[in-house]
């Protein structure tokens, strides 16, 4: 039987994370995925990197990746296309105005760096953004990277350092003896296993089943769009007007919000993922936000399938039972704090504990939450109807 | 939101038999077409190939309604039979309730004009989007005056605005020999006809009459390169190809032309199907992936039937208008008769009048020939020519999977990945090669390069090309502005609960 030190389940960012840091800290990891790298999530997101004051909870992690994100090119020997030229959060309504005060007020009380800025300065900065802004809240260590190289750069890292990664290779079981987990059972055969790191995206709840153990997460639907490039230029990473976004070194547009959709997800099949007529209203409020750039054409949209637990943050967990099984879900967070997720993680597996406060993102907070968690939250899918 | 119990996409000769076989039987039909196009999406090279090659005429949408109401006589044989006629109008989305996505209100399509977009629900949706433009690359194909078959047959037929003097065809099936005729018509002289082939595989019909006015027709030739100066094709250098593809030295022969018509092959549109999720399957023979569809035109997804080049295009039908016809005229009966207008007996007697061969595939493999075509002109080319050239990836960078050039990343760790060594982890996906090249990432939406693209993937890796993933499609599959795209329409309530990000209450899109 094939065997490892480590099998990780998930190629996303967050497992591709884990299992470097760990393959750099000599351990013997394979990755398995049901598709390709990144096909998630994780290669489909906004590429937001910040220090998620919207979060406190999650500021020590995100403060220690932006710190990785500083120097993750040359750390993994391929690029990432990482700019780190700040992060501006605008505001255009007197509520926007208020939730910014609010976090810059946590910021400081974090030490992070921050600075209310006027709408003249927000005109120097942004070219093309609307008139209509009361300020904004810039933020200079944030940024914004390519996802799909982001996590290519990990997959190719890990394999520099003698990783193993089985793509288009679905988990189906896990093989519990006593307390742990033996072995993967996988469309490709079955994987001895020390320790199984579960970072199954949006199965990371049907990958804990197979193990007994119920992680609440809930899957949604996101949509994104992308305009052709652009050419007057800003590398500072954007939120505003009801979207978040940034502009691709090429020049394109990148910005998603609104709407999400619970959804379900098979555990071996990859969920679809169709975009709606939502990308016209994320259409119009890009033009309102930056209208200088209303004629520039929307080339592409995509949508892709996030998991949020039912408090919007991570977990980040190794199990009582079974006792060698990690739990890394980042609840739509995933992309910007992956360096410290796998850092974390690989700390967790390695010493079982870690250098990073990740203290608030255990799984007993949601010992409450019983599998009939989505319906009382109301996060299960709408009835289908054709 | 506009209902129409039936929507047939594309006025050409499949979708205005479709339309006013239904209109005939009863049916409220809408009949959509995006010509005349807006000058601004023709310079994306968008839906075809127009290679700049077109004047400011194009511009005048009155005068370009005009001309394009006269080349289609189809058009007024449908307004008289009751069909709603919709021109300058362009279909850019497809949508209906799936599994994770649940919200919509039946199934829809995204409409734009040149100044605003708007939905429109459907019962029965027949796709007759025609096909389009096969790019394929040879140095200099990213100077003005490189263009396909189809938009110059756009610019000459449909619009009257090609600015061609001197043309260079490259193929000579039917689709490249009829460009020719219909240059020569157009008062265009043809310099050469060009095809990598031993003899001449079009037509004998079409060819004659070249010879007969001094065409001089190139077999087992390829196209070096194109020359230029301040952006504009001036030259062309052919080369003449041995029995394994590669150019004889000492064969070259430079040509005149301000243009360069590639005329190799058109691939159906299935943009639509695709976002609607009918099953496609990949037809070498018709162009590609293709829709799966029985003998009336039907598609495996319920309300969607296709008919004409976007159910795939085979070079018999260049000389055949009927073929395209027929199977208009099929799924108009079909569509008729799901939506309860006509009975079975009825249908039975429509669809008698109806030739047996109305759908037959055509003879030849034409990814044989368009491999063919790659592999001489990349012997002849070399790896530095831009496969994608709104992204300018090269085939080098394309095979090394190299970032973006923009980038300027070096290091020996990045040297050491290639297609060769991703391959073996995977079977080899167009979309992942597309994500970290940038080739199909551009303004013309991978028009241009997605199936050569899957062709040299296909070369450099040892795989079947039958095997290789189609790209996938996104909407909105033109290329709309984002003041153009955007929802005029949208309700005090979408505004008013817009979630930023996740949030507790979040609202259903209406």
């Amino acid at each position: 039987m094939d065997s490892a030190d480590v099998v990780v389940i998930g190629a996303g960012v967050s497992g591709l994370s884990s299992a470097y840091f760990l393959a750099r800290a000599g351990r013997d990891v394979v990755v398995v995925d049901k598709g390709i790298v990144g096909g998630e999530a994780s290669g489909r997101n906004g590429g937001m990197v910040s220090e998620r004051v919207d979060e406190p909870q999650l500021i020590p992690m995100a403060v220690e990746a932006t710190e990785l994100w500083a120097t993750l090119d040359e750390e993994l020997g391929h690029p990432t296309e990482f700019v780190q030229e700040g992060r501006l959060q605008i505001a255009v309504t007197e509520k926007d105005m208020g939730d910014l005060l609010a976090e810059r007020d946590v910021a400081m009380r974090h030490g992070i760096d921050v600075a209310l800025v006027e709408p003249s300065e927000i005109r120097d900065m942004i070219p093309g953004i609307t008139e209509r802004t009361l300020g904004g809240l810039f933020f200079p260590n944030g940024g914004h990277a390519n996802t799909q190289l982001t996590v290519q750069a990990y997959a190719w890292a890990l394999q520099d350092l003698g990783g193993r990664l089985y793509q288009n290779t679905a988990v189906t079981g896990l093989r519990i003896v006593d307390d742990k987990v033996a072995s993967v059972e996988t469309t490709a055969g079955d994987i001895a296993a020390d320790v199984v790191v579960g970072a199954a995206g949006p199965q990371t709840g049907l990958m804990a089943e197979l193990a007994g153990v119920h992680v609440p997460v809930a899957p949604a639907r996101v949509e994104i769009l992308a305009t052709a490039p652009v050419a007057s230029r800003f590398p500072i990473a954007l939120v505003g007007n009801g979207l978040y976004g940034h502009q691709a070194v090429r020049g394109n547009l990148i910005f998603g919000g609104g709407a999400h959709e619970w959804t379900d997800v098979d555990l071996t099949a990859s969920p679809g993922k169709p975009n709606t007529p939502l990308i016209r209203n994320i259409a119009r409020r890009l033009a309102e936000f930056l209208p200088g750039a209303a004629d520039a054409p929307v080339i592409r949209s995509w949508a892709g399938v996030v998991e949020q637990a039912p408090d919007y943050r991570p977990i980040i967990d190794i199990l009582d039972f079974p006792s060698n099984y990690v739990v890394v879900t980042a609840s739509a967070h995933g992309f910007g704090i992956s360096p410290a997720t796998g850092k974390a993680v690989s700390d967790l597996v390695l010493y079982g504990e870690t250098d990073i406060d990740i203290s608030g993102l255990g799984l007993n907070r949601f010992a409450d939450h019983g599998p009939d968690w989505r319906e009382k939250r109301g996060w299960t899918p709408a009835p289908l109807r054709y | 939101m506009e209902s129409r119990p039936l929507v047939v996409v594309g006025a050409g000769v499949s979708g205005t038999a479709a339309a006013i076989e239904a209109a005939k039987a009863g049916v409220q039909v809408t009949l959509i077409d995006e010509n005349p196009i807006p000058a601004s999406m023709a310079a994306l090279n968008v839906p075809q190939c127009f290679g700049q090659r077109f004047n400011a005429e194009l511009q005048d949408r009155t005068l370009m309604l005009q001309r394009v109401v006269a080349a289609n006589e189809a058009l007024a044989a449908a307004e008289e039979a009751g069909v709603n006629v919709q021109l300058g109008t362009c279909v850019w989305g497809a949508f209906r309730n799936t599994e994770t996505s649940r919200t919509l209100d039946g199934p829809q399509l995204g409409l734009a004009n040149n100044e605003r977009s708007w939905m429109i629900k459907y019962e029965r949706l027949i796709v007759a989007a025609g096909a389009r433009d096969l790019g394929v690359a040879f140095a200099g194909w990213n100077l003005a005056g490189a263009m396909g078959a189809n938009g110059a047959h756009a610019l000459m037929h449909r619009y009257q605005a090609l600015t061609s003097r001197r043309i260079v065809v490259v193929g000579a099936d039917n689709l490249g020999l009829n460009t020719a005729r219909m240059a020569l018509d157009s008062g265009i002289e043809v310099a050469a006809v060009v095809d990598v082939s031993d003899s001449l595989r079009g037509d004998e019909a079409l060819s004659a009459p070249l010879q007969d006015r001094g065409v001089k027709l190139y077999t087992s030739h390829t196209v070096r390169e194109a020359i230029g100066r301040d952006g504009e094709i001036e030259t062309v250098v052919l080369a003449e190809i041995d029995d394994s593809c590669e150019p004889v030295p000492g064969t070259d022969k430079v040509i005149a032309a301000d243009t360069v018509c590639l005329a190799i092959g058109l691939v159906p549109n299935v943009e639509l199907p695709s976002l609607l999720g009918c099953d496609l399957g990949f037809a070498p023979e018709l162009g590609g992936y293709v829709p799966v569809h029985d003998d009336c035109m039907r598609t495996s997804v319920k309300d969607v039937l296709v008919a004409g080049d976007a159910a795939g295009f085979h070079d018999g039908m260049v000389l055949d208008s009927e073929i395209a016809r027929n199977q208009g005229r099929l799924a108009g009966v079909a569509a008729a008769e799901s939506l309860g207008a006509i009975d079975t007996a009825e249908t039975t007697a429509r669809k008698r009048d109806l030739p047996a061969t109305a759908i037959d595939s055509g003879p030849n493999d034409a990814y044989a020939n368009w491999t063919r075509w790659l592999r001489a002109l990349l012997s002849a080319g070399g790896s530095d020519v831009a496969v994608c050239p709104c992204e300018e990836v090269t085939r080098a960078d394309l095979i090394g999977l190299r970032p973006p050039r923009f980038l300027k990343w070096k290091s020996e760790r990045r040297d050491g990945r290639s297609l060769g060594t991703l391959a073996p982890d995977a079977p080899v996906n167009p979309d992942q090669v597309k994500r970290l090249t940038r080739a199909g990432m551009g303004h013309c939406q991978g028009r241009l390069c997605r199936e050569q693209v899957a062709l040299l993937l296909a070369e450099a890796s040892g795989s079947d090309i039958a095997d290789m993933p189609l790209m996938s499609y996104r909407p909105p599959v033109r290329p709309l502005p984002l003041r153009v795209l955007w929802s005029h329409e949208e309700s005090e309530q979408v505004r008013r609960e817009w979630a930023k990000w996740f949030s507790p209450t979040s609202p259903v899109l209406e």
